[in-house]
This record gives C-alpha cells, structure tokens and sequence, in this order.
C-alpha cells in the first residue's frame, strides 16, 4: 500500500490557485524531498497532506485513508519547532502519548526512551527557553517520533540551523527513519539536502498553479554516508540534472537566470 | 543593597530637615512622628476595623472583579459578537477617569460597603478584561496548531496551551490590579463613609494632621506591597518555565501587560 497518494490536487485560496494538478506517490519506507522555487506551494502540498488545508478538488490519502483532518499515523515538523515553552523536554517528548491516552508512568518511560534515542536525555528536565536552537530540534524530532508515524513530513526542518548542527540532524533523522520504517516527505529549498537525504527527488514548477513537474531517483541506498555520499560522482551529476530542471521553473517565473 | 542605603538617606535627610526646620514640621513632621503616630494606631488597637474594612472592600473587589472581568474578557475573545460590543464599551471605561463615578456610587449603593466594594470591582474588572482579553488573542497559534497536529483535542489545546499563556497574562494582570482595588476603597471611603482608611485620611486632612495622613498612607502602601509580592511570587512560579538567562526566546509569549494597564487613569 502506499504511504501516501496525492492525485489531481488543486488548492486555492479565494481566486488565487496555488496548486493545480499535483500528482505524488510515496512508497512505504521511501523517503522523498520535493524540491522548487520559493514560494510555489511547498508547504501547501505539504499541509495539505497533514490535513491543515482542505483541497479544492483532487484527492490525498495516506495509507489508502482519505485525509480529512490531522492522522495520529502522519507526524509532523515544521521549521518553527513550537514546543511548549511551559513544559519540559520529558514532558513535551510524552505530550502525544498523553494525548493518545498512555498513562503517566508510561509515558514518562517512553519519552525518556526517545530522548536517549536523539542524544538528550540528560535534558530532559530543562525548558525548551534553556536549550539551544539545534537541542530544541532534536527534542521536536523526539516528540514527533513518540506519537509512532508511519509517516513523516518535515517542511525545512533544518532551516535555522547553522551547518555543522545541522548536519548532525540530518543523520539521525535518516537512522531513526530507518530504524522504525516511516516513510518521509521533505520539503526544502536545500538540492543537496534533498539529494543526500532522499531515495527520490520531486521537483515542483513555479507557482501559481504549481504541480510536479519532474522526478528523479537517487542512486544511493540506504543506510548512507552523508558526508561520502555527496563526494561521488553520481551525486555531482544528479545535483546538476536536479538544477537544470529548477533553472527553467524558476526562468518561467521572470527571473533572468544566467546558465 | 544601594536602594535601601538610598531609602535611608532620604529618610535621614527628611529627619534632619524637619528638625532643624527647615521644613515646617506642622505640614512635613519628621518620619520618627510618622512612626510614632503609627505605632500608636497599631498599638492602641483603634486602626483595625478601619484596616480590615478597607482591605475587606478591596479584596472583594479584586476577587469579583477579576472573576468577572476574566469572564467577559475571555467571552469576548471566544464569541465575536460579545466582543463587538464589549471591547468599545471597555476602551471607553478604560479611558476615562473611572473614580467620577464614586459619588454616584454612593447615591446608588448608600455609604455603605457596597459602595467601595463596587467602585473597586469597576477599576479591576477593566484591567483584568483587557489582560485576559489580550492574553487569549496573544495565544500563538502555531503551539495551537502543534497540538493538534500531536493528536491533541480541544481540551488538550485549552489545557496545554490556552491555560498556561492566558494565565501568565492573567497573573500580570493582578499586580496591577492590587493597586486599583485599594484606590477604589479608599476614594469611595473619602467621598462617603463612616469608617475604613479612607475616612480616617478624610479626618486627618480636615483636622491637618500630617502625621496621621502619612502614617495611614503607609499603612495602605504596606498593604498593597503585600498583596503585590504575594501576586509577584505567584507570577514567578507561573512563568518557572522563562529562561533566567539573557538568551531571548522567542517562542515565549509577552506576559507583561502591565505595561498597558498601568497607564490607565484610576
């Protein structure tokens, strides 16, 4: 079954079409990033699948259900990592296992379990205002991956991060992935992100109207080497194709691109 | 530490002052008279129903007054309707000076308590209206959103995140409020009564005795101070969770709408 099935989709707001005509398929276990020029509806899509916005027509399902509102099975995160600023990193880490009815105990073992897992544990009884930007991520990752997803949509998770921290989050996002089996979309503006991350990249046009207008697979299995993977040679050359097929979205927008 | 060695100074230069007459001690009489006066008050006994009837009326009117300001702030944030209302209603109570009306109060309420009680309901009912009225609207909508999208009802959504936002609001709200309560206690007590704090300071000014109008407003000062610490207390171990350190974070809401209220006219 699929883990998710965009088909015809089209979202407007008031006249204004944002998207139109999105197809999207995601296996159980892919990890896909969608990739495409700034402002086209990214994050549209992907709200979209969370079921935060409500199509204009076409359907989405993941995991042959319908989207009518938010999944317990879909997990999200975004760029802002809102944790609860009142809460500690434990007690935010065991929020959707209260919400899903697990009891104190519980919870308090299963979020100390995840805060171990991402490298935080001895965090756990800090407020997210004492942590830095990168340890306040990893508690986010911890939170979404506690309410068990089968799938996951990261919308520039990574954005306000500085490199190095960021490179670090990247690799435990694709073990954890990896270890639980949870199929992600990612959306980011990052090519090579994508591309190191990804078992296959999407790339949409330029906004409005914005669809899929290209796919390409990476050639890389997984587990992978994030910092060996993007010194091949296949990686240098799909960053290319990759970029050629943005290059003429983002011309279509007006933009004089020079080649 | 320097604050208190200030404090004293003054005091000390006060003393002097008067003393040596530089100040007429009839209109500014030392601070030991002050003390002595005070002393005497509390000593003999005979303050005391006059306290506790102005803390009785300012209590009541802060607790009845943040209940039902609260409430309508609250009603006005959830409903539309009730805000399109209230909230010009409320601007307008807020703009002018609310303490005009203590004589009607009087006229309507009798020289009473129910009164005082009623004039200092009206100020903190205001300043408790808009501080939750703001507290809801201030709420971020993206922990709202996260919630949900954690599988969170709207229960969980009230709790985890409405509760404690519109509550650091709330808090903050209340020290200013303490200030309010006691003002509408003693000026309705001033225009019209027959005991409290305020009909005490009436006595004294129309006998000019300056010492005992010092001595009462220390009394009163000492008593907001109290109330004031206590909500202090109470508003640091709501916001426990905001970081000490000088990192700002902005996730956090702005509980500090004391700033608002606090230019209000009384």
């Amino acid at each position: 079954m699929k883990a998710l099935q965009v088909r015809g989709l089209a979202v407007r707001y008031g006249t204004h079409a944002v998207l139109q005509g999105v197809d999207l398929e995601l296996g159980e276990g892919e990890f896909v990033g969608l990739v495409g020029p700034s402002g086209c509806g990214k994050s549209t899509l992907l709200r979209c699948v969370a079921g935060l916005v409500s199509p204009a027509s076409g359907s989405v399902s993941v995991f042959g259900r319908p989207v009518r509102g938010p999944d317990p099975e879909v997990g999200i995160l975004f760029q802002d990592d809102a944790l609860l600023p009142w809460r500690t990193s434990r007690e935010n880490v065991a929020l959707p296992l209260r919400f899903r009815g697990v009891d104190r105990r519980d919870s308090r073992e299963q979020a100390e379990a995840w805060l171990r897992r991402v490298g935080l544990l001895g965090a756990a009884d800090r407020y997210p205002g004492q942590l830095s930007g990168g340890m306040r991520k990893r508690v986010a990752l911890a939170q979404v991956l506690a309410a068990r997803p089968k799938l996951l949509l990261m919308d520039e998770p990574f954005a306000s991060v500085d490199a190095i921290v960021r490179h670090f989050l990247e690799a435990d996002v694709l073990r954890l992935v990896q270890e639980e089996g949870i199929s992600v979309l990612l959306v980011t503006h990052d090519l090579e992100e994508a591309i190191a991350l990804s078992d296959r990249v999407a790339v949409m046009s330029a906004g409005p109207a914005a669809r899929v207008v290209r796919e390409f697979a990476v050639p890389f299995g997984r587990p992978r080497d994030l910092v060996g993977v993007r010194s091949q040679p296949a990686f240098g050359v799909l960053v290319e194709a990759v970029w050629d097929a943005l290059r003429s979205e983002v011309s279509r927008m007006g933009w004089e691109v020079p080649a | 530490m320097i604050r208190a060695a200030a404090a004293l100074c003054v005091l000390g230069a006060w003393e002097l002052a008067s003393r040596l007459r530089w100040l007429d001690p009839f209109l500014v009489p030392p601070p030991s008279r002050v003390a002595s006066v005070l002393y005497e008050l509390v000593g003999t006994g005979q303050v005391w129903p006059h306290f506790r009837a102005t803390v009785w009326e300012a209590v009541a009117g802060l607790v009845v007054g943040t209940a039902c300001g609260s409430a309508l702030g609250l009603l006005s944030a959830t409903v539309r309707p009730v805000a399109e209302v209230l909230e010009p209603v409320m601007a307008v109570l807020n703009a002018v000076p609310r303490v005009v009306l203590a004589p009607l109060f009087v006229i309507w309420f009798g020289i009473g308590t129910a009164s005082k009680v009623a004039l200092s309901f009206l100020l903190v009912m205001v300043v408790m209206f808009f501080a939750t009225y703001t507290g809801v609207r201030e709420v971020d909508p993206r922990l709202v959103e996260r919630v949900r999208t954690l599988g969170g009802g709207r229960r969980d959504v009230v709790r985890e995140v409405y509760v404690p936002s519109v509550g650091a609001w709330v808090v903050s709200g209340l020290k200013v409020a303490v200030g309010f309560a006691f003002t509408g206690a003693v000026v309705g007590e001033f225009v019209a009564s027959s005991q409290g704090l305020g009909y005490l300071l009436s006595f004294a000014q129309s006998t000019y005795n300056a010492s005992l109008t010092l001595a009462l407003i220390g009394l009163v000062v000492a008593a907001i101070l109290l109330l004031f610490w206590g909500f202090g207390r109470l508003e640091r171990w709501w916001l426990r969770w905001r970081p000490t350190d000088p990192e700002p974070v902005r996730r956090a809401p702005k509980p500090a709408p004391a700033a608002r209220p606090a230019e209000q006219a009384p």
